[in-house]
């Protein structure tokens, strides 16, 4: 065995992230790791690359028990970690990332930057990465900087590579291209760890699993023996339905229209509407101008050309701020980022984007804002212990949750939802489908963009793809994945944005 | 829909975060505790503590300051800085007695200085929200404009004809208690009613927890920003009159380095310059403990030298403890 955890326990404070923790990888073999939100993969993984420290168990590298203390020192004897939001330097090019720490050093510090980056370049021909090693990496897209990531982890001679959900933020054809770096990664006999949140994806590339549930294995053997029911089981411990339907409404008025939108370099003569009612799905690959559309409906990117009218009425939507008071919505993808403070209590977010209903003359009413928030958190069942709860400190779904209660509390009409279930788990997920559901019945319009075509052909009731900032077809909701693929990948895409 | 948890991990949940609340609080608590320790070690250590004189000049040492840095602490807050508070208050200062010369009457002359530090702070708001220039930058640089200004405006030399009434800001007493100690209590209730209790204060720190979700939100973030920054110039222009009128001089050099002091006694009482985090509660304790390291420091006769080493050691010590107790109950 290359890698064993046995009972490894882990506490946070009060709170336990670990109970039982056990999981074995051999070399040369994909181990998938399950679980939803908060049943402790990330904490499990985090102590194997030296992150966190566990409190009790053991950790066996090669058959000898190990201590390691910092991610460094996992580096050292070969265990190095992709993480989800890939942490490189933003401002520095693709080939000192890669060497970043393990410069090839002269005397008084100097670097050999022509040799670097020829060895970077060596690196990524070797494995047809599509890269080059002087590229910035804040220029990359998200599946560009995994690429990074992957290259940094081969470079350092790593006998086991953990990916942390590698695929959560890439759609299917960059998905694909991990998997297939994932594959090289298992012919040349290294170990490789993998934590998802899609289910489907597991076929394509795992060999055993593990899952976690509550802070313990409850599970680990071959995929094979597996459904994807029993695994759902495993991960929730109750009956879960694993297809999620949706009844369709008859569509009611037109709620937002858009003409003829154009953004220089990034959209081109958008035109659509979405009716009262209606949850309208938008596909694409990462860079077809999905989340740039969202964000100039939104008003944080400049129109240069078109008209956008929201309940029969055209308006102007030239900041977030007039979105806001025309009633557009937006559930941006990076809920982190964009969507939360997550210092400030949950109250704070949920009446953030209307203060003026809990404040007469300019003054909080601190009983108003608690008692809205009070409703939300059971309507919406928020998993929280007070209204104070800092919202950074719940899980990925329920702050979802708690971005969607900001906006219900400002009553917004027309929602674009951008990447919805983005790490967020399972059972979260249904969860936040039936509160679409549930705003389309109370009349109000939604864009959902996903790039999980499965979710889309569950939810939506029509189906808009874009490729290079055009829309290029609509699709009624029941037609089929390829379909909806023919329509978003005519052409292979760079994985940068604006071709630079 | 989905089930929730199970209620045994809801109850672990629950009984893990009340263990945690309560350590929180003793922490949050522990800038106090300090200030209390101070205090009792002083009125220990030195005869001389515990006279009404003493206490009524430490008192009125640190308004200027104490002032100063409610202002600051809402600029810290929003996720800011202003570097250019001494300045603001120098000109403040100059411009208010300058007014009382030619002829204004005093409460009209201690108007014109608050204006003016209102528009030094309305300078420094617009300039950061509508040129997009980082606070550190645009105050570093309205820094040297304000003093230069106020420096050109006066020759260099002190104002000095005022009347002498003028001197009861700073230094008279109202129902036996400084009057400096009065305005400092206003202040402060106002600067707290303002974070705690209005729309501005929730936007403020919305803006500094985060200020790209405070932007997706709809909140209006140029408006409030440049408010704020306005606030901190109109507390400062009243510092620099009561400056002014401890000095009885308006003196285009004061209030050389008290941008540091101001900013350190937010830090100290808990604020982040990270922005999201402070207090109006925890900015006085911390201008407080400042202010009886210097006072103590005098009545033991401990050296100036020695006096600057400590409190920029409480500066590091108190932050150091601060991020220790964020890092424990953040890392769950």
């Amino acid at each position: 065995m290359l890698l064993e955890l046995k009972n490894i326990q882990k506490r946070y404070g009060g709170v336990s992230a670990l109970v039982d923790g056990n999981l074995s990888v051999d070399a040369g073999e994909v181990h998938l790791l399950l679980g939803e939100n908060g049943a402790g993969k990330s904490t499990l993984m985090k102590i194997v690359a030296g992150m966190v420290e566990r409190d009790s168990g053991e950790m066996l590298w090669r058959g000898h028990e190990v201590h390691v203390k910092s991610p460094a020192e996992a580096a050292a004897i070969g265990i190095s970690m992709v993480h989800q939001e890939a942490l490189l330097a933003s401002h520095l090019s693709v080939a000192e990332n890669i060497f970043l720490g393990r410069e090839d050093r002269l005397p008084f510090g100097f670097v050999r930057r022509h040799r670097m980056i020829e060895a970077a370049g060596r690196l990524i021909a070797e494995h047809q990465f599509p890269l080059q090693p002087e590229w910035r990496v804040e220029k990359l897209t998200p599946a560009g900087k995994q690429l990074v990531e992957i290259c940094r982890a081969i470079l350092h001679g790593s006998s086991l590579v953990i990916f942390d959900e590698p695929t959560s933020s890439l759609s299917g054809t960059e998905a694909a291209e991990v998997f297939r770096i994932v594959r090289t990664l298992r012919e040349r006999n290294m170990g490789v760890i993998y934590i998802t949140h899609r289910l489907e994806e597991l076929r394509s590339i795992g060999d055993r699993v593990t899952i976690l549930r509550d802070g313990r294995t409850v599970h680990a053997g071959a995929l094979r023996e597996l459904t994807v029911d029993r695994i759902i089981q495993h991960m929730v411990g109750r009956e879960v339905l694993a297809i999620y339907t949706r009844q369709s409404l008859p569509p009611g008025e037109e709620m937002l229209r858009v003409e003829n939108l154009n953004e220089r370099g990034r959209l081109h003569e958008i035109s659509f509407s979405l009716r009262a009612g209606e949850i309208v799905g938008m596909a694409g690959l990462i860079g077809a101008g999905r989340t740039e559309l969202c964000r100039t409906l939104f008003g944080v990117d400049p129109i240069d050309s078109g008209s956008i009218y929201v309940g029969g009425r055209q308006v102007e939507i030239g900041s977030p701020q007039e979105a806001v008071q025309a009633g557009v919505a937006l559930v941006t993808e990076d809920r982190q980022i964009t969507g939360l403070a997550l210092r400030l209590p949950i109250a704070c977010n949920v009446t953030l984007a209307n203060m003026q209903s809990i404040c007469r003359f300019g003054f909080l009413d601190g009983h108003a804002q608690n008692i809205a928030t009070v409703d939300f958190i059971t309507r919406l069942r928020i998993r929280a212990s007070s209204p104070r709860q800092r919202a950074g400190r719940l899980s990925g779904g329920n702050q979802q949750k708690v971005v969607i209660a900001k906006w219900l509390f400002r009553q917004a009409r027309v929602f674009l939802f951008d990447e919805p279930t983005r790490g967020i788990d399972v059972g979260a997920k249904v969860e936040v489908f039936n509160l679409m559901d549930e705003l389309a019945r109370s009349g109000a319009a939604i864009l959902m963009v996903s790039s999980e075509l499965s979710e889309l052909l569950q939810v939506a009731d029509r189906i808009l793809v874009m490729r290079g900032g055009r829309i290029t077809g609509e699709l009624p909701g029941r037609t089929t994945q390829e379909e909806i693929m023919r329509y978003a990948a005519l052409e292979t895409q760079s994985v940068v944005e604006n071709g630079s | 829909m989905i089930q929730p948890a199970p209620e045994k991990a809801v109850e672990a949940q629950a009984q893990g975060a009340k263990k945690g609340r309560e350590l929180v609080v003793l922490q949050k608590l522990l800038p106090f505790l300090s200030l209390t320790v101070l205090f009792v070690a002083l009125a220990i250590a030195s005869p001389h503590f515990l006279t009404s004189t003493n206490l009524s000049s430490v008192v009125r040492q640190t308004a200027v300051i104490n002032i100063m840095a409610l202002g600051m602490t809402l600029i810290i807050i929003i996720g800011g800085i202003d570097l250019s508070v001494g300045a603001i208050l120098a000109m403040g200062g100059v411009l208010g007695t300058m007014a009382m010369e030619k002829g204004l009457n005093i409460p009209a002359g201690v108007g014109v200085g608050i204006l003016t530090g209102l528009l030094c702070g309305l300078v420094n708001g617009f300039l950061i929200t509508r040129l997009s220039i980082a606070p550190f930058i645009v105050t570093l640089g309205t820094l040297g404009i304000f003093r230069g200004a106020t420096l050109i405006m006066t020759n260099g030399l002190p104002v000095h004809r005022i009347p002498q009434q003028f001197t009861f800001l700073g230094e008279g007493t109202m129902l036996g208690v400084p009057f400096v100690l009065w305005i400092l209590v206003a202040c402060a209730l106002v600067t707290h009613l303002i974070l705690e209790h209005t729309r501005l204060g929730r936007y403020t720190f919305a803006i500094g927890s985060n200020y790209e979700a405070a932007v997706y939100a709809g909140v209006p973030v140029t408006f409030h920003t440049t408010a704020v920054y306005a606030i901190g110039g109109m507390l400062t222009g009243l510092a620099g009159m009561i400056e002014a009128s401890r000095l009885m001089t308006g003196q285009p050099t004061s209030g050389e380095g008290y941008e540091l002091q101001a900013i350190a006694a937010v830090v100290i009482g808990g604020g982040s310059l990270r922005g999201g985090e402070g207090s109006v509660i925890g900015t006085l304790i911390g201008a407080f403990i400042m202010g009886l390291l210097s006072n103590g420091s005098d009545l033991l006769s401990i050296s100036p030298y020695v006096q600057k080493t400590i409190i920029g050691a409480v500066i590091i010590l108190a932050v150091a403890m601060d991020e220790l107790r964020k890092r424990r109950s953040t890392s769950a």
